[in-house]
């Protein structure tokens, strides 16, 4: 588990070059398409500078500095919606994960193959439904008369139906739910998967020990899928503000928007449908550089403390 | 293995075995009530409050599913897309893991760097579309598996679990006189079955799912269509995100049903569920490889 | 090992269907099945092909692309068959699928190649700026069938900066006496069976209305198999908050200029939002609220759930446009038997106090302007393009557009009336036979109105007998008992010609962030979505009012009423 310390020193000599001729001749391909596929096409960032016309393309658009990222941080509503996406985001990263690891570790304590296998195809449907059906689902069971006040009011928690999507203070908790009911079995595979990788001998020396599950769980399963857990954590810190849309946009209302609105709502309100291209692509840039920075420094920690990294 | 069950182990099976089934209903739930709802009558099924059994039973849904033109080449195209590009982006990304993951490589960090940087960065729709146009790929079927081909986040799992095999594999193979592409499909694949079926998976389903490069890419011809270009043609009309009055008042007729949408996704959800059995084996059974581990 | 025969096949199958994609490229292949038209990459234009399967010869293939939501129609479908024999031309359309309008716009322009026709829909504006639309003005004359479809003043309506047509709107556009007979707009609903209960009383006033409702409710508490009534609901989910949000405009007497008021004696913008009619109105809604009339859950429902709620027939009334609802919950009432019930909902043309004129319904036509059929610069044949515009719009091709194949989908009986029987209307009710069998082309030129024949209707819905055929009894009932035939004649509107900027919403729909007035028209309908909600909902009306007024202010109206102002002028001055 300390491969962290000794990769640093490395010198670049023409012997090593030989040695490894075949892996440079790949992974110079691999730059080459990688620069085709995914840096090319940042050559459209330019339309964040320019008042960019269709009819003019991105060569002959006017340019005009930094007036969209004036107009986004100059909007309190855009400043509201980072926080709700940051939130939103946050939440969701931190609720999913502890799930899918939960799951994929109860999963693996299953005895029963059947039963295992079972639960884990069904844990995974929910993945192919579209969020319209989910979220319709969702409504139904929150409704007045839903399941969920149903059972509130019989259980003598609630003396009134409560209206879920009215009361901006639900509003994230439900979107919470809705992930992780669409994505947890489908986040647990990659840990399931890292979980086969660890040696069962392991296992077998631990019960010989005496070691009960929770200390298998502890001082086994947890470490092997360590590395796993870690290189995930560290790519979805990029991704918090990719909290999302459909979700959003299905579930919330006019009482709610204040806090349902994510940074993608606000480019289709104000860009797209503004026929405003250039928006949205000042919003996406600083969606970038803020991703890149979360996993530079969250990347850093890492690689201080010892952990797997990411580069 | 074990014989004997302390008091805490039972404990924890019997937990794990509530939280399981509590689990399984409430994730299984959305899944029935969409089959319920997919074998229930349309214009039944608007007044709503159906959940796990069908009121007005039909098989007319599947039937308008799978009677919608195009839905021939549509499977044959999307079968095509989704093996082509999983084996493509499987060996792509399993050798670019390969590579970032030998200890000894030069450039192993700036590699990744250069890889992990294009999770988060995005041209756009329309640049993107004018490389795929200059590229010649809008119009053919490649546009489909040649730009999705390498992926950083598949990348960083298989190369995860390839940092995680012994280094020792390599070494002896290497006194043995192996090169590097003998150590990769002869030592480092054959242990990498469960993450490329892993990946796999994720390719595998995001391809079949995917219908918005058909849309984008080939918008005004039927030869590259796909299934779920198809089905989301059926279902535009629901889907429909930002409307607006004058669109709605013309078009006089009545909004594609729920059992429709229902229906169509049970229909296509199906057989890459079928495929599920055939990796699964790989992450569930959890005994393959022993002793590999240092 | 059982593995690795499967990793063999897998590979075997993908290299042959690799091969096969290989050459799908470069030659036409056959495999897809039915007579595709050659493609080119990109889609766009497809070169002048004469697919000859079939033997038909010289039929062009034309490409369309419909930047809205619409079903499909299949290749080789028999109406759009013969319409290609007749007419020599072939359609096929293309629709927006997933995207917004102007997205996908945006990508076609970019892209430089489009289809020979294109409704761009929001997107419109976008393609004549981009230069990628024919003008119509050198063809216009040689083409009397398009020529006759507007007047010249018309015409000149749809001009664009440069002073050129390049589309046309294709809605909304009578041909000789209007046959219309239900109330396509916006309205206040109520059951029948609630007006027949109180014998059919006239409701004039909003106070009338929901007195009624209050009686009713508490007279009949549930429906007849125990489900509780919902007096009133409304829905206010994204853009169809228009339900909540403009009838203020109506109440005052106004047409539905949609984003303002013009009061036609100043020729002065009036904002609706801030009148006295519009803040008596939500004061309403308010005390019905807390009456418990008002749905307590009407401010988030979904759109699916407010249709479940009418479907069931619990609810007794509603502001709503016709083709928001209608479609879907008429069918429902009939299966389910509920029309029998009286459950159909007609329209009352309620104003703020009695005796004023309404103007709910408008019987003119409503032009608008702002997008519509236009032909490309990537068009192959330009003259043949215009040619099947105007060819469509014979009678022959009209007739069979709309009401299909005399004997097939419809009957004449012995004055030359054209009918349908109950099969017929089943039938042409079905997906797959709509799919199949039947070709309108519904974004290319057609009529509402008379036929040439000076009989029939132009389009089935507007056909007296298909309307009275398809009329339940309860409603019969109401409308004898008010002494009226039709919804329109219901909702009584008066008949007051609309001025020539009718309808101002088709300049503010395509208003964008550019200018200071955009800006606030897209700031006041976010306040409106949060504020109007609370206000009905809010325990002490007038604080919130007060709070949504000062929320309201700050969005700067003013710039948006100016740049109507200017229109209006532009346009009254024309």
């Amino acid at each position: 588990m300390s491969r962290g310390r000794k990769q640093a020193k490395q010198k670049i000599t023409w012997k090593e070059v030989k040695r490894q001729k075949v892996l440079l001749i790949w992974s110079a391909l691999f730059v080459i398409y990688g620069f085709i596929f995914y840096y090319l096409p940042l050559g459209g960032w330019i339309m964040a500078f320019q008042n960019y016309k269709p009819r003019d393309g991105l060569l002959h658009s006017k340019f005009i500095g930094l007036d969209k990222f004036k107009f986004l941080f100059g909007d309190a509503s855009f400043i509201r919606v980072i926080r709700n996406t940051l939130a939103m985001g946050t939440i969701n990263l931190v609720t999913s994960f502890i799930m899918a690891i939960l799951f994929a570790i109860l999963l693996n304590e299953v005895r029963w193959v059947l039963g295992k296998k079972m639960v884990q195809t069904i844990s995974y449907l929910p993945h192919f439904l579209s969020w319209i059906i989910v979220t319709g689902i969702l409504h139904d069971a929150l409704s007045s008369t839903g399941i969920v006040n149903e059972v509130l009011m019989n259980l003598g928690i609630i003396d009134k139906q409560i209206n879920f999507f009215a009361h901006e203070g639900y509003f994230w908790p439900i979107v919470a739910f809705s992930n992780l009911w669409k994505e947890t079995g489908w986040n647990a595979i990659i840990y399931l998967a890292a979980i086969t990788a660890i040696d069962p001998s392991l296992y077998e020396a631990a019960s010989i020990d005496g070691a009960g599950r929770w200390a298998k769980i502890k001082y086994i399963t947890l470490p092997g899928i360590k590395p796993t857990i870690i290189i995930l954590l560290l790519m979805n810190v990029g991704n918090v503000l990719n909290a999302g849309f459909e979700v959003q946009y299905l579930l919330g209302n006019g009482l709610v928007q204040k806090v349902s609105q994510t940074i993608d709502i606000y480019v289709l309100n104000w860009g797209i449908s503004q026929n405003d291209y250039s928006l949205g692509t000042a919003a996406g840039i600083f969606k970038s550089a803020v991703s890149i920075f979360l996993i530079v420094i969250a990347n850093r920690i890492a690689k201080h403390s010892g952990e797997e990294s990411l580069f | 293995m074990k014989r004997k069950k302390s008091v805490s182990d039972w404990i924890f099976v019997i937990c794990n075995t509530i939280f399981m089934v509590a689990f399984v209903i409430i994730t299984l739930y959305p899944v029935l009530n969409t089959l319920a709802i997919s074998f229930n009558d349309g214009i039944d099924a608007v007044r709503g409050g159906i959940h796990l059994i069908p009121r007005k039973f039909t098989w007319q849904n599947y039937y308008t599913v799978l009677h919608k033109q195009n839905m021939i080449t549509g499977a044959y195209i999307t079968v095509l897309r989704t093996i082509i590009g999983t084996l493509l982006a499987l060996v792509t990304n399993a050798l670019l893991a390969f590579i970032v993951s030998r200890k000894r490589f030069l450039f192993k960090s700036q590699l990744s760097l250069f890889w992990v940087i294009t999770m988060y960065v995005n041209g756009g729709l329309i640049p993107v579309f004018l490389l795929y146009k200059n590229l010649h790929l809008t119009g053919t079927f490649w546009v489909y598996v040649v730009p999705g081909a390498v992926s950083a986040f598949n990348m960083l799992v298989l190369r995860t679990y390839m940092i995680g095999l012994p280094d020792s594999l390599e070494e002896s193979a290497q006194l043995d006189g192996a090169g590097y592409m003998t150590i990769f499909v002869k030592i480092i694949s054959p242990l990498c079955k469960p993450v490329y079926a892993t990946v796999a998976l994720f390719v595998a389903v995001g391809q079949w799912n995917s219908w918005f490069d058909a849309m984008l890419y080939n918008r005004m011809s039927d030869k590259y269509t796909t299934l779920q270009y198809e089905l989301m043609k059926l279902l535009s009309s629901v889907m429909q995100q930002s409307g607006s009055a004058d669109s709605m008042r013309n078009s006089s007729n009545s909004i594609t049903p729920a059992s429709i949408r229902a229906a169509a996704t049970i229909a296509t959800m199906l057989p890459i569920v079928c495929l599920y059995p055939f990796l699964q084996r790989y992450f569930v059974t959890g005994l393959t490889i022993g002793g590999v581990k240092e | 090992m059982k593995c690795k025969k499967l990793t063999a096949l897998l590979l075997t199958a993908a290299m042959t269907a690799s091969v096969l994609v290989g050459c799908g490229g470069t030659q036409e292949s056959t495999s897809t099945g039915g007579s595709e038209p050659a493609e080119t990459p990109g889609g766009g234009q497809n070169e002048t092909a004469e697919s000859s399967d079939g033997g038909s010869k010289d039929i062009i293939d034309f490409t369309m692309f419909i930047a809205m939501p619409g079903s499909e129609i299949n290749d080789g479908n028999e109406i759009q068959e013969i319409i290609a024999q007749k007419t020599g031309v072939r359609v096929k359309e293309t629709w927006l699928t997933g995207q917004t309008a102007a997205e996908a716009v945006g990508t076609i322009i970019a892209g430089g190649e489009y289809p020979d026709f294109i409704d761009g829909g929001d997107g419109q504006m976008a393609l004549y700026d981009a230069g990628a639309l024919v003008a119509w003005d050198d063809y216009l004359d040689k083409y009397p069938n398009l020529k006759e479809m507007y007047s010249d003043e018309e015409w000149d309506r749809f001009r664009q900066a440069d002073g050129k047509i390049y589309w046309a709107n294709i809605f909304q556009n009578t041909y000789g006496e209007t046959k219309a007979t239900t109330h396509n707009d916006e309205a206040f609903w109520i059951q029948a069976k609630v007006l027949a209960w109180d014998n059919y009383p006239k409701i004039e006033t909003l106070d009338q209305y929901f007195d009624l409702l209050e009686r009713y409710a508490a007279a009949n508490p549930t429906m007849e198999d125990g489900t509780e009534v919902i007096p009133y609901t409304i829905l206010c989910e994204d853009w169809r908050y228009f339900c909540i949000e403009n009838a203020g405009q109506f109440l005052d007497g106004y047409p539905n200029d949609g984003s303002v008021i013009v009061n036609t004696d100043t020729m002065k913008i009036e904002d609706y939002n801030t009148s006295e009619t519009t803040h008596e109105y939500f004061q309403k809604l308010n005390e019905e609220y807390q009456k418990g009339m008002v749905d307590h859950e009407f401010a988030t429902q979904t759109y699916d759930e407010y249709i479940a709620k009418l479907s069931t027939g619990r609810v007794l009334g509603m502001c709503d446009q016709w083709w928001d609802f209608a479609f879907t919950v008429n069918d429902v009432f009939k299966q389910q038997g509920l029309d029998l019930q009286g459950c159909n909902y007609v329209p009352l043309g309620l104003t703020i106090e009695e005796g004023m004129d309404n103007m709910w319904h408008t019987y003119g036509d409503t032009q608008n302007v702002a997008n519509g059929v236009a032909i490309t610069t990537s068009c192959k044949d330009v003259d043949a393009a215009f040619k099947f515009l105007n060819d469509i719009l014979d009678q022959e091709i009209h007739d069979l557009r709309f009401w299909g194949i005399e004997g097939v989908d419809y009957l004449v009986d012995d004055e030359g009336l054209y009918y349908r029987t109950e099969d017929m209307r089943m039938q042409c009710a079905n997906t797959e036979y709509k799919a199949s069998h039947l070709c309108v082309y519904s974004y290319l030129p057609q009529y509402l109105g008379t036929s040439r024949d000076g009989k029939n209707a132009m389009q089935v819905p507007e056909q007296t007998s298909e309307f009275f055929s398809g009329l339940a009894q309860p409603l019969v009932d109401c409308f004898n008992a008010y002494g009226v035939t039709t919804y329109v004649e219901m909702i009584g509107s008066v008949n007051k010609e609309t001025g020539p900027w009718f309808p101002m919403y088709s300049y503010s729909n395509n208003m964008t962030t550019e200018t200071p007035g955009g800006v606030a028209w897209a700031k006041m309908g976010e306040i409106k979505h949060e504020w109007l909600p609370k206000v009905v909902m809010s325990d002490s009306f007038d604080t919130t009012w007060e709070q949504y007024m000062k929320a309201y202010e700050e969005c700067s109206p003013q710039d948006f009423l100016s740049e109507m102002q200017e229109e209006l002028d532009r346009r009254a001055g024309q």
